[in-house]
């Protein structure tokens, strides 16, 4: 009897233990700031249609994302599958963290189905593939349609218009001697190189990597200081403000134009309905410029299943699936399917990301990206909007950065 | 019967030799486990060309991260923030905390809600404090401006902490609301041990109410004023919290300080190597300072 009871005990835990081994976790960083997170949704789905895989997902707040990541990489507590950006592509490759999904890619059947070109534009710097794109925005310009109207001015196209636009629209409404509208919610905190560089960038043969200390580069960002210092068209918070504050600022009226994606476009709606509308970004010094936002996913060389891993990764690029996941993020599908069905977002923030397309493009792969925008870039600007250092002295730092 | 008991005692006396060591060193191991260890490996890596993507490149420099952050000119612009930082910092908590244990010695009804009331920006954690300031100074909402707006103070709505000029003044502003109360509680509890009778020996003696206080209660807190001073000058030296949260740093480099500086360049830009050497280096700074201040405020007390 005793001896039954203890094989039984025995096989009962032998038969767990099987189950567990046959069991894999896929552990899954991402970032949302939106609160209505459709991760669980996601997640159980997943697990329905794969019952021997089960996912953790963990929302790390953006703010620390990349430290937090970079920093479980080294002390081997890395997840098995995470969410990433083109910017730490270089950086992540070099510390060896990625797993390749060429394999893989070539024989999933989803592959056909994601936007031309994404794979390519995200390719890793070794030719390898290690990005599965899942979601993309490109920035625009925001505007106040009614504002405009109001002052007989028309959507600039130029830099030229717009220095005159933000002069017409920096107003006090009210007559009691304050600015009550700023023309433009310049961001100059961390994350605001994409104004910057539509600013700048734009130029004939001006990118980070050359022809910024020629003239025409000098000259781009000596005119986002003079905007500043001179025409007084950014609030005079501008050289601190981060994404909340210029959301914030043009929602509530403050200002009358900015720079941002379709990822913000329902909430502008929420709060000012018609009175906002997008456009490309202006042209300056005879080009256009505007970043490409980019949202990848990939799986971790440390991965412990990296076979369930890319299961997880590719089902959020699929068809129906990436749907749900952007109408979180409120940015674009990449599967060709979901975009065709696209009815997120109001029509005029859709065509003006398509017709920014065409110029939109995305920051060096280079290791240095990841410096230039979490340090350079934001202490290099604000030390010219302050008046600290001169538009010279910032193209050539940024420059030394990139030549390193 | 005397063997026994010679060994009984023997047994006892080794016990009360060996007991106290055995009894502190849990303690002692969990410090050098988690205070030595990391100093330690600060300080190699200090030594060390060392950046976080490149994590097999591990090569010896010796001391070129320190020759380098002393060739830095944002080691000596942070540099010269922290002994602002401190210099300012410091002696006004202490002189906003004297006053209110003064104030709350008195006897006055609801004393004790008040005494509750002011431990409130002690306790707060920093980041709720720093976001908190960061909408009292915010130059389109904040209510900073709209008060001295409305009084007539200013004409137009200064962004507090976007300029270069103001940032760090506001900052310290808000880390003396955020300390005083430490210095309060302290001292209230150092004017609590002096003894009634000195104050009715010198009344009757006809000392002025600033002579008690020079000759009575300032000798008698002032063992409590040293210790707290102590403290918060280690505290706030290490203390960029509020910084980070409040400005990270900015604009430019103009509320940059020594720790937000290592932090920003270990963890932000990962150089792990250079970051280290900047923490070491003000490590030695702040270790200068609390030893000169132990040995003169030593000698003062005694």
């Amino acid at each position: 009897m005793k001896f039954r009871t203890l094989t039984g005990l025995a096989s009962t835990l032998a038969l767990c233990a099987g189950m567990a081994s046959a069991d894999s976790t896929v552990r899954f960083w991402y970032h949302f700031d939106n609160a209505d997170n459709p991760m669980d949704a996601l997640v159980e789905k997943f697990e329905a249609a794969n019952p021997d895989i089960t996912v953790e997902a963990e929302n790390i707040p953006w703010n620390s994302y990349y430290d937090q990541l970079y920093t479980a990489i080294i002390g081997a507590n890395a997840p098995d599958a995470a969410m990433v950006k083109m910017f730490a592509q270089p950086r992540l490759v070099e510390m060896g963290a990625l797993a390749p999904i060429d394999d893989w890619l070539a024989s999933w059947e989803g592959t056909e189905g994601l936007q031309d070109n994404l794979i390519e534009l995200t390719k890793g710097p070794d030719g390898k593939q290690y990005y599965l794109p899942v979601q993309y925005v490109v920035l625009y310009l925001y505007y106040r349609p009614d504002m405009f109207e109001e002052l007989g001015l028309s959507v600039p196209t130029t830099c030229e218009e717009f220095r005159d636009a933000a002069k017409a629209l920096t107003r006090d409404t009210d007559g009691d001697g304050q600015i009550d509208t700023y023309g433009f919610g310049f961001r100059g905190g961390k994350g605001g190189h994409d104004h910057w560089a539509s600013f700048v960038l734009g130029a004939d043969g001006v990118s980070l990597t050359e022809g910024l200390t020629s003239e025409a580069g000098i000259a781009g960002t000596q005119f986002v200081a003079d905007l500043f210092q001179q025409d007084k068209v950014f609030p005079p918070s501008a050289p601190n403000d981060g994404f909340q504050e210029i959301i914030g600022a043009f929602k509530a009226g403050k200002t009358a134009m900015t720079i941002h994606h379709i990822g913000s476009a329902n909430g502008m709606v929420e709060a000012l309905g018609d009175n906002v509308a997008a456009a490309p970004v202006p042209a300056c010094g005879g080009g256009q410029w505007t970043a490409f936002g980019d949202e990848s996913t990939a799986v971790l060389s440390s991965a412990e299943d990296p076979e369930a891993a890319w299961k997880w990764i590719s089902f959020l690029s699929s068809p129906e699936n990436n749907a749900l996941f952007n109408e979180a993020t409120g940015q674009l599908p990449v599967v060709k399917s979901d975009s065709e069905a696209w009815s997120l977002h109001p029509q005029r923030f859709v065509q003006a990301t398509v017709d920014s397309l065409p110029f939109a493009e995305m920051l060096p792969n280079s290791n240095a990206t990841a410096d230039f925008v979490n340090t350079e870039w934001p202490t290099n600007m604000q030390r010219v909007l302050t008046g600290d250092i001169t538009a010279e002295q910032m193209n050539t730092n940024i420059e030394k950065l990139f030549a390193e | 019967m005397t063997h026994v008991s010679e060994r009984t005692a023997r047994r006892a006396s080794l016990g009360r030799h060996v007991l106290p060591y055995a009894m502190l060193s849990p303690a002692v191991l969990v410090t050098l486990a988690i205070v030595f260890f990391p100093m330690i490996q600060t300080a190699w890596m200090s030594l060390h060309d060392y950046v976080l993507f490149r994590p097999n490149d591990f090569t010896w420099v010796g001391l070129d991260n320190f020759k380098a952050a002393l060739s830095d000119e944002v080691f000596w612009i942070s540099l010269k923030h922290t002994i602002i930082w401190m210099c300012t910092t410091i002696p006004a908590q202490l002189l906003l905390g004297l006053a209110t244990a003064l104030l709350l010695n008195q006897e006055f009804p609801w004393r004790p809600v008040a005494r509750a009331l002011i431990i409130i920006p002690w306790a707060l954690p920093s980041v709720v404090i720093a976001l908190m300031w960061v909408w009292i100074y915010d130059s389109n909402y904040g209510i900073a401006n709209e008060l001295l707006l409305r009084m007539g103070l200013i004409q137009q709505a200064i962004p507090w902490l976007a300029d270069p000029d103001t940032a760090l003044a506001s900052i310290i502003l808000t880390l003396t609301w955020q300390g005083f109360p430490f210095f309060a509680v302290m001292i209230l509890a150092g004017l609590q041990s002096i003894p009634q009778s000195y104050y009715e020996a010198a009344s009757i003696d006809g000392a002025s109410a600033w002579r008690q206080f020079w000759h009575i209660t300032l000798p008698g807190i002032s063992g409590v004023m040293m210790t707290a001073v102590l403290l918060r000058m280690i505290w706030v030296a290490n203390s960029f919290d509020v910084i980070f949260v409040m400005t990270g740093g900015g604009p430019g480099y103009s509320t940059h300080t020594l720790p937000l500086y290592a932090f920003i360049k270990a963890r932000t830009n990962l150089d792990f190597g250079y970051g280290s050497a900047i923490a070491v280096l003000f490590t030695m700074l702040l270790m200068v300072v609390v030893l000169f201040y132990l040995r003169r405020t030593g000698k003062a007390v005694e």
